[in-house]
This record gives C-alpha cells, structure tokens and sequence, in this order.
C-alpha cells in the first residue's frame, strides 16, 4: 500500500464569510484620516456653528423677545444642519477624496479583493469614512443641539407640536450625509489621483453652485436650482423645517428626485468601477 | 495516511475556461488540473500567465467556460479566499505603511484577531527575512523588499492554496534562494502552489512539475526535464547587475559553464551566457557576494525558441 504525506492541515482561522468584515477596512481608512491634525482641526471647526446656536437658544431662554430676530423653532436646526453642508463638503474633500483613488493609483484594490470580502464589503467598509465624517458634523452636532435645547428650554421643545424636530434632523443629516458620502467615494473611484478626485468634488459641489446663482439670478432660470446639490439639499431640508429659503425656487419633490438619480449614478460608476483588475480594452 | 485519490485530487480546475480583454484573447479555452504540490506556470512574457493566476483567484471572471477552486466556482466566492493566499506580479499595498502595518491590516480583513495578527505577521516577516525592516514604510523598500512583504502577505493567513505570479522577480541571488526553498517547503508540506515564471531554471528549482502557457494556451505539461532537454542547444542568458560588475566579470568568464560575458555601456549589467544553468547557478553565490550583485534576471529568449519549437510540431 503507498504512504503518502500526511500532508498540510488547514488551519480553521473562519470558515463563512464573517459578519461586519468591512469594518477592518472603515477602522483603517479612519485611524489613517484622524491622524493628521490639521484634519481634526477642522473637524472641530465643524462644532463652531453649533456653539453659535447654542448661545441663540440660551439668549432667548434669558431675553424672549430675541426671538422674534433670533427664532429658536424647527427652523433653527434646519437653517444648522443647511449651514453644515459646507463642513461635510470640506471634511471629505480633504479626508475621502483619495479613499478609492489611493486603491486604484496602488493596487492595492486587489489586497483587499484577494481577501474573504465581497465588492460590497468593500464599497460599504469605504463608504462608512465619508458618512462617519459628515455625521460627525450634521447629526451628532444636530441632535445634541436638540437635547441642549431641551435641557435649557425643556417647556418650549417639550411641546407636543415640535416632536417633529428630533426625526427631521435624522432624516435631513443622513440624506446630506449618504449623498455627499455616495458622491465622494464615486468621484474617488473615477480617479486614481486624490487631489484630482478633491478638485473635481469641489467642481461639481462648489462650481456647479456658482453655475446655479449665474443662471437662476442673470438669466431668470428657476430649473437651473437642479444643478446645484448643495441647493437641491438645502431644498429638502427647507421643506422638512419649513424654512423660507429664497433661492430654493422649485418644489422640493424634484430635488429630491435629482438627488435620488445622482445617488444611483454613484452607485453605478461604483459598481462599474470597483474591480481587482483594471480591464483595459 | 491520506487515499491516493485524496492526495492527487484537483485543488484547481479550468474546464474550457477562455479570458478575452475586448479584441485580446488572454486565455484561449484551457483545460487543465493542477493537484496538490508545487506547480510552475511556465511561459513568456504576455503568454497568459497573470490571467490564468487571476481567474484562479477569483479576480477575473472567465468569459467562457468555468475554473474551479477547492471545489467552488472561483469567481463569485469570497468565502474560499480564506484559504488562498495572492502574490500577484504588480505591486499592490498601501506606500504608507510599515510592512508590519500592512501585514496586520490584510489578516485583520481575513478575520484574525489582534494577538493572532501580531503573531503571524511577525512569523510571515520572519519567514521572508523582512522582520528588520518592519516598521520602515513600504513606500522606502527596494524592489526586493517589495517582493517579499507582497509574498508575506500571501502566507501570513497559512492558505492552504498559494497563487505567486513571479514571485522571485528583481530578487538577488540571496533572497532568490530563500524564497525557492520556501516555495519548495510549502509544497512538501502538501499544500498547493501555483507559480509563474518566464524562467525556466527558476521553475526547475522549484518543482518538476509545470504547465506551459504560450498564446493564451496550455502547450504542453508535465515534466520540466522533458523541456530541458529541448533546451540543451539553446545557451541560458542571466543578467546581473552589480555594485562590481567588472569583478563580476572577470569572475564567471573563467567558469567552464559561461559562454560569453558581456558588460552594459553603462557598465552596470553583466549579461552572462551559460550551457549548462545548474552548474552556473551553483558556482554564483559565493561571486555574487563579492561583486554585490544586487539584482538579477533572465531573458526568455531562449524559452521563446523552445515555444517555437513546441509550436513547430
């Protein structure tokens, strides 16, 4: 009878594919962004227009009839939370621009796909950097500006009328949150450059706002507010808060909408994008 | 004690797998089994080597016909790739890392905790003698250092399946050596190895076991001696370069084996012709030493002219 070789054992280090896996790829990705200081400088900087709110609500509960100048209802979280698309805007040009870009420049997009992980996993792992940053800036400053406000004007927010304010910031800083996320990481993955995919984020976010205020003020344009995904999120947000926002000329149904097809496009060119191998024909 | 049918069956399977890049046919309808044990994946440059690795690490799908991998479709099964280790040709890590970093980094995505991270990733740095150099960044290592952490990460996880696409490529003679006897090893150990190379005396080191790829095709598998043989008319070329390349010179022109030797315009390469590669590899490593060689390797123009050969007839 032959003897073979006992030969190699395997060991069992996981057998399925694991739950969370994509989250060695967000801790990585953000232990690598919030180690620079300049970074999380301006992530505080983030905080400032909160402590600024804070101090409108707290001069209201000592002197009401600042009120009437400075109101503290749903507006004034919608006005915050609008005020902070400028915040995400920055943190991801300078803190996600090269997520995927960085990956593709390297290769090191097949490290990671040669592992126990899926394309998915891999785009959610990323994806969550860019959310992480712009909730840091949008939901967590919004609900603890709610909770300050109900701790120093617990019987004006404690009215039955203005439970709505606590779900609306939710719903408006994850839709900023997911679209700038989704935006970023796709413009990420068209590139293979960081500074190329920054620049081109701050293109579509900030030159297509320029484009919007030509058109909609010199040539009389209203649907040219489409253009802009700053006003079309600003517009979602004025219909949550019930904010008067001059510039937002259109329903905001057909922001929303646009939003919506911008975030499938991303998901798309992701989709399309992310491979181990570039093939090139 | 494992059946004979056991210990031979196919870990990798290709059963009229074709892979086309638009006009490009990269991999042209192979059907092929590799068992357990060190395979040499032989072929010249463009021949479909990368290809053929890429499909069997579930990085390509096959545009026709179906690889198989441990059993699974190769494509499509993530879960499978805890048992594969990649070392693919292309460099393919993050520049800003240690390499101690970035083995850490890769077994924490394979699913190992922090202590079992450290461990093998010390073990892995330790095994392609790169442990002195684990806290510098990779961005700051040579091209020989760039191979090994690539081949560290292809073991750290102990894979039960090796893919290593040219895995010895701008090593020196040193470093070429412990990772030939490192291949050697992990295959004696029963795991199964797949390695590409346009070298044939590298292959040869390594297993006699190859399959031969040349236009998108297996040409020919089976015994590396059978090709050899073929080789014997053909003189082996091995270009060196070296911090002393005229001592170098002056060094293997006197070897029996060398045909000729020829020094670079810009005096940095010494291109050596051999008859007989063993003798001459052997008798390398003690003047490698004196003369700093510090990078090596061989045109496949002599392999070439064995495809043409096989083509032939």
């Amino acid at each position: 009878m032959p003897i073979y070789d006992q030969g190699y054992r395997r060991y069992e280090a996981r057998g399925p594919l694991r739950k969370a896996r994509f989250w060695p790829i967000t801790r990585e990705a953000l232990r690598l962004v919030l180690s620079k200081r300049a970074f999380l400088g301006l992530l505080l900087a983030g905080f400032i227009p909160f402590v600024v709110r804070v101090a409108q609500i707290y001069i209201v509960t000592q002197y009401p009839q600042a009120d009437r100048v400075l109101p503290i209802d749903g507006r004034l979280f919608g006005e915050f939370l609008n005020q902070q698309i400028g915040f995400t805007i920055l943190l991801v040009i300078f803190g996600a621009s090269g997520l995927v870009a960085n990956d593709l420049r390297t290769g090191a997009i097949l490290a990671y796909l040669s592992r126990p992980l899926t394309r998915r996993d891999y785009v959610i792992g990323k994806l969550l950097v860019p959310l992480f940053l712009c909730l840091s800036v949008t939901l967590a400053p919004g609900l603890l500006l709610y909770a300050t406000g109900l701790s120093l004007a617990p019987d004006f927010y404690g009215k039955w009328e203005l439970a709505w304010i606590g779900p609306a910031i939710v719903v408006h800083a994850c839709a900023i949150s997911l679209v700038v996320s989704l935006l970023t990481l796709a413009i990420s993955a068209l590139s293979r450059s960081a500074r190329v995919a920054g620049l081109a984020l701050f293109g579509l976010m900030v030159g297509l706002e320029m484009v919007r205020v030509i058109l909609q003020h010199g040539f009389r344009q209203k649907p040219a507010m489409l253009l802009s995904i700053q006003t079309n999120l600003r517009a979602v947000g004025t219909a949550l808060f019930g904010i008067a926002d001059r510039e937002v000329v259109m329903a905001w149904g057909w922001s929303a909408l646009v939003l919506a097809l911008l975030s499938l496009g991303c998901l798309y060119v992701l989709r399309s994008r992310v491979r181990a191998v570039e093939i090139v024909t | 004690m494992t059946t004979p049918a056991a210990a031979t069956a196919p870990v990798l399977e290709y059963t009229r797998a074709s892979r086309w890049y638009g006009p490009v046919i990269a991999l042209n309808d192979v059907t092929t089994q590799v068992p357990p044990g060190v395979t040499g994946l032989l072929g010249p440059n463009g021949a479909g080597k990368s290809t053929f690795l890429k499909l069997a690490a579930g990085q390509l799908q096959p545009s026709q016909g179906e690889v198989k991998l441990l059993g699974v479709p190769a494509w499509g099964s993530p879960e499978v790739f805890h048992r594969v280790g990649l070392c693919p040709e292309a460099d393919a890590f993050w520049e800003n890392l240690t390499g101690r970093q970035f083995l850490t980094t890769l077994l924490r995505l394979s699913g190992f905790d922090e202590a079992e991270c450290k461990q093998r990733t010390a073990r892995a740095l330790d095994e392609v003698d790169l442990a002195a150099a684990q806290d510098r960044k990779i961005g700051g290592y040579s091209r020989g250092m760039r191979q090994r952490i690539k081949l560290a990460q292809a073991i750290a996880h102990d894979p039960e399946v090796l893919l290593l696409d040219e895995p010895v490529t701008g090593m020196d003679p040193l470093n070429r050596r412990r990772v030939i006897d490192l291949v050697r090893r992990l295959g004696r150990e029963g795991k199964t190895v797949v390695v590409s190379s346009h070298i044939l005396y590298e292959v040869e080191a390594m297993t006699r076991r190859v399959l031969l790829v040349h236009n998108g095709r297996i040409l020919a598998e089976g015994d590396v001696r059978e090709i050899r043989d073929l080789l014997d008319e053909h003189p082996h070329t091995v270009a060196l370069r070296a911090r002393d390349p005229r001592r170098l010179a002056a060094a293997v022109v006197c070897w029996p084996a060398v045909v000729s030797v020829r020094l670079d315009p810009a005096g940095e390469w010494v291109t050596v012709e051999t008859t007989r590669p063993d003798e001459f590899y052997g008798a390398l490593h003690d003047a490698a030493l004196e003369a700093g060689v510090v990078e090596m390797h061989s045109p496949d123009e002599n392999l070439e002219s064995v495809f043409r050969y096989l083509v032939a007839r």
